[in-house]
C-alpha cells in the first residue's frame, strides 16, 4: 500500500525534511547540562554565576511544563475547556505531603542518594495516582457536559476540593502544611518534566490519541466510527489529572510549605495564560509560553524593583493584560497547532 | 419565630445581592450566549466606586450616589464590551470566555494596586434605626437599611422588568435573544442592543455592590466569590430568563442563610457548589429555562 500514490486529500502534509535531533538527544542534553548544574550549585561551586536563584527558576519552569503540557492534553488536543487544573495539583501535593511527613522515613534515614529517588518515587506515584482517582471520578460526571458548563463543573470541582482541604483538620486546614521535607530538586524536576513531555508526545501520536483529535474536530463523526467518546474524554481527563498530581508533589516538596489557597482559580488561571501563550495543541508551545510567560514575570520583577520598587507589584497586571491581548491578536497563541520538529515522531517508522 | 423572621430577612437580603448580579449574567448569557467571568469583579467594581463617591464626595445623599455609581460602572462595563469583547463575537466561544477571565483578573488586581486589599465598609448612608413597626408586631430586630436594601432591589428588578417587556429597546433584545443573525437584518442596530445589555447589567452589579458595602464589607476579591453564587443562582432559575435569576438567586441565599444557621459556615460554599454540580448534570436549563436540543 505505501508504495500506491495516495489521493491529494488523504496524503499527510508534505514535511519539509526530517530534522537529525531527535527527541531522545534533546532529553541526554538536558540532563547532561542538568546533573553538574545540581551537583555545582549544591556544593557551592562559583556562587557568582551559579546562582542558587537560576535553579530555582528553572526547577518552577519545569514543573509548570508539566502542568501546561497536561493541561494541553484536555484543552489542546481534546478541545474542551477545562477549568480545573489546580485542583488536581492541590490533591497530587497534599497527597505527597502526607506521604513524605507521616507514612515514610525521612531521608536522612535511608541511604543519601537512593533513600532521596525511593521517597520521590513514592511519594510521587502517590500523588498521581491518588489525582488520577479524583480525576477519573470528576470526569465521570463531568463529561456529562460540554461547552460552557463543562468549564463551570471543572472550576466548581476546583473550588470544591479547595474547600474541602479547607476543612480538613489533619492536613492543617486553611492556616496549609507545614514542615514538608526538601526531595524535590531541579534534577528531578528536569527528570519528570522529559518523561512527562515523552510520554505525552508518545501518546498524543499514538492512535489512541489521535481519537482526542478527532473528537475535538467532530464529535459526532467521531462517535459514527466507532469511537466510544465518553470513555476516551476520561482517559484524556484521568490522565492530565496524574500529570497535574506529579506537578503538585513536586512543587510540595520543592516548596515545603503549601495552603489551600494557593491552588484556586487564580492558580488555575495563571496556568491557562501559559497555556494559550504557548498554543493550543503543542507541545512545543508548551513549553515555549512556559519559558517566556516565567522569564518576562521574572524580568519584570527584577527590572521595576531596580528603577522603580514602588510600581513593582504592578506586574500582577501584565499576566491578564497578556492573556486578553494574545485572545485579541492571536487566538492561536506562539505555536498554535504546530511542533518543533524534534518531538515530531519519525516519519514511516 | 422571631429568629425566624430575622434569618427571612437575612436571607432577602443576601438573595437581593444575589439577584443584581445574577441578572447580569443571565441577560448577558440570553443575549449573546457569553458566560462573562468578569461580571462579579464588575460588582466589586461598583463597589469600590460606590466607597470612592461616599468618601470623596460626603455632601452626596444616598438617592444621587446610587445612580452616578450604577452610571459609572455602566461605562466600565460598555468599555470592556467595546475594547475586548466586541471584536471576539464572530470567533471561537472559548476565546471570548478566556478574555473574560482576563479582564476579571485585571480588574482584580487593578482594584488591588490602587485602591489597597484590605477589607473595606462602605459608610453607612441608609438609617440603621430598628424598624418598630417589625418588632412591635413580630418581635422581629430588622434594621431600616436591611429593609430598604430589599425593596430598592426590588424596585430595580421591577423597573428592569418593565424595561425588558415594555420597551422598544426590550423588544430589541428579545429579539437578539431569539435569533441574532436575522435581527440585524431587521435593521436592528445589534452593537447598541448589546452594550445597552452589558450597561444595565453592569449598573445593576453595582447597585449590588453598594448594598453589599453596606450590609457586609467589600474587597478587591469579593467578585469571585459572590460573583459564583450569583452564577450558581443564574443557572439555578434557568440561564437567560430574568425572573429564573432572580427566583434562584432568593433560593440560593435561603439555602445559604440555613447552611450557616444550622450546619456550619465552613460548609457554605461547598453546599454551594455542589448545587451547582448536580443541578447541571440532572436539569441544565434550570427551572425557568428552556431545554436546548443538541443540532447535528
Amino acid at each position: 500500500m505505501s508504495t500506491q500514490p495516495q489521493p491529494e486529500h488523504t496524503a499527510p502534509p508534505p514535511e519539509p525534511g526530517q530534522s537529525k535531533v531527535r527527541f531522545w538527544m534533546v532529553c541526554a542534553l538536558i540532563l547532561a547540562l542538568a546533573l553538574p548544574l545540581q551537583l555545582s550549585v549544591d556544593a557551592g561551586l562559583f556562587p557568582d554565576v551559579l546562582n542558587p536563584y537560576y535553579l530555582h527558576l528553572l526547577t518552577i519552569i519545569g514543573m509548570n511544563i508539566i502542568l501546561v503540557a497536561s493541561l494541553n492534553l484536555l484543552n489542546g488536543y481534546l478541545g474542551e475547556f477545562a477549568l480545573g487544573h489546580a485542583g488536581f495539583m492541590a490533591v497530587g501535593a497534599y497527597t505527597a505531603a502526607l506521604l513524605a511527613t507521616k507514612a515514610l522515613p525521612s531521608a536522612a534515614a535511608l541511604p543519601p542518594v537512593l533513600g532521596t529517588c525511593i521517597i520521590l518515587v513514592v511519594t510521587l506515584g502517590g500523588a498521581m495516582l491518588m489525582a488520577a482517582g479524583v480525576g477519573y471520578l470528576i470526569g465521570l460526571v463531568t463529561f456529562k457536559t460540554v461547552g460552557d458548563y463543562l468549564a463551570i463543573i471543572t472550576l466548581g470541582f476546583n473550588m470544591i476540593i479547595v474547600n474541602a482541604i479547607q476543612n480538613m483538620d489533619f492536613v492543617g486546614g486553611p492556616r496549609g502544611f507545614t514542615g514538608i521535607p526538601k526531595n524535590t530538586n531541579f534534577l528531578a524536576v528536569a527528570v519528570c518534566a522529559l518523561l512527562t513531555l515523552g510520554l505525552l508526545r508518545n501518546l498524543i501520536q499514538s492512535s489512541f490519541g489521535r481519537v482526542w483529535v478527532s473528537i475535538r474536530e467532530n464529535a459526532i463523526a467521531a462517535e459514527l466510527m466507532g469511537v466510544s467518546i465518553a470513555r476516551a474524554k476520561n482517559w484524556a481527563f484521568t490522565i492530565a489529572a496524574a500529570f497535574a498530581g506529579l506537578a503538585g508533589g513536586l512543587w510540595a516538596q520543592n516548596q515545603q510549605f503549601i495552603t489551600p489557597r494557593s491552588f484556586d482559580y487564580i492558580k488555575t488561571t495563571e496556568i491557562l495564560v501559559m497555556l494559550y501563550l504557548g498554543g493550543m495543541a503543542s507541545l512545543s508551545g508548551s513549553i515555549l509560553g512556559v519559558v517566556a510567560y516565567t522569564l518576562l514575570m521574572e524580568l519584570l520583577r527584577n527590572l521595576l524593583s531596580t528603577f522603580a520598587p514602588q510600581l513593582a507589584e504592578w506586574r500582577m497586571l501584565i499576566s491578564p493584560l497578556i492573556l486578553i491581548i494574545i485572545m485579541l491578536t492571536r487566538q492561536t497563541g506562539l505555536l498554535g497547532n504546530r511542533e518543533w520538529r524534534w518531538l515530531r515522531p519519525r516519519q514511516g517508522a | 419565630m422571631d429568629t425566624i423572621i430575622q434569618q427571612l430577612f437575612n436571607a432577602a437580603q443576601l438573595g437581593a445581592v444575589y439577584a443584581l448580579i445574577a441578572l447580569g449574567y443571565s441577560m448577558v448569557y440570553g443575549i449573546i450566549r457569553l458566560i462573562n467571568f468578569a461580571h462579579g469583579d464588575i460588582f466589586m467594581l461598583g463597589g469600590f466606586i460606590g466607597l470612592l463617591l461616599t468618601t470623596r464626595f460626603g455632601w452626596m445623599p444616598f438617592y444621587l450616589l446610587l445612580p452616578l455609581a450604577m452610571l459609572l460602572t455602566a461605562l466600565v462595563g460598555v468599555t470592556i464590551e467595546r475594547v475586548a469583547y466586541r471584536r471576539l463575537r464572530n470567533a471561537q466561544r472559548m476565546s471570548v470566555v478566556i478574555t473574560t477571565l482576563g479582564v476579571g483578573i485585571f480588574l482584580e488586581n487593578l482594584v488591588r494596586l490602587t485602591v489597597g486589599p484590605e477589607t473595606r465598609q462602605i459608610p453607612a448612608r441608609l438609617p440603621s434605626a430598628p424598624v418598630v413597626w417589625l418588632q412591635q408586631h413580630l418581635g422581629a430586630f430588622v434594621t431600616w437599611d436591611k429593609l430598604l436594601i430589599i425593596l430598592i432591589s426590588l424596585a430595580l428588578m421591577a423597573i428592569l422588568w418593565l424595561v425588558v417587556n415594555r420597551t422598544l429597546i426590550g423588544t430589541a433584545m428579545r429579539a437578539v435573544a431569539d435569533n441574532k443573525d436575522a435581527v440585524p437584518l431587521m435593521g436592528v442596530n445589534l452593537n447598541l442592543v448589546i452594550a445597552v445589555t452589558f450597561a444595565i447589567g453592569s449598573a445593576l452589579a453595582a447597585a449590588g455592590g453598594i448594598f453589599y458595602g453596606q450590609a457586609y464589607s467589600i474587597d478587591p476579591y469579593m467578585g469571585i466569590d459572590l460573583g459564583w453564587k450569583a452564577f450558581i443562582a443564574a443557572v439555578i432559575g434557568g440561564i437567560g430568563s430574568i425572573e429564573g435569576a432572580v427566583l434562584g438567586s432568593f433560593l440560593l441565599a435561603g439555602v445559604e442563610v440555613i447552611t450557616v444557621a444550622y450546619l456550619s459556615s465552613n460548609l457554605k460554599n461547598g453546599i454551594a457548589f455542589g448545587l451547582l454540580i448536580l443541578l447541571l448534570l440532572v436539569w441544565p436549563w434550570g427551572i425557568m429555562g428552556k431545554p436546548t436540543l443538541k443540532k447535528v
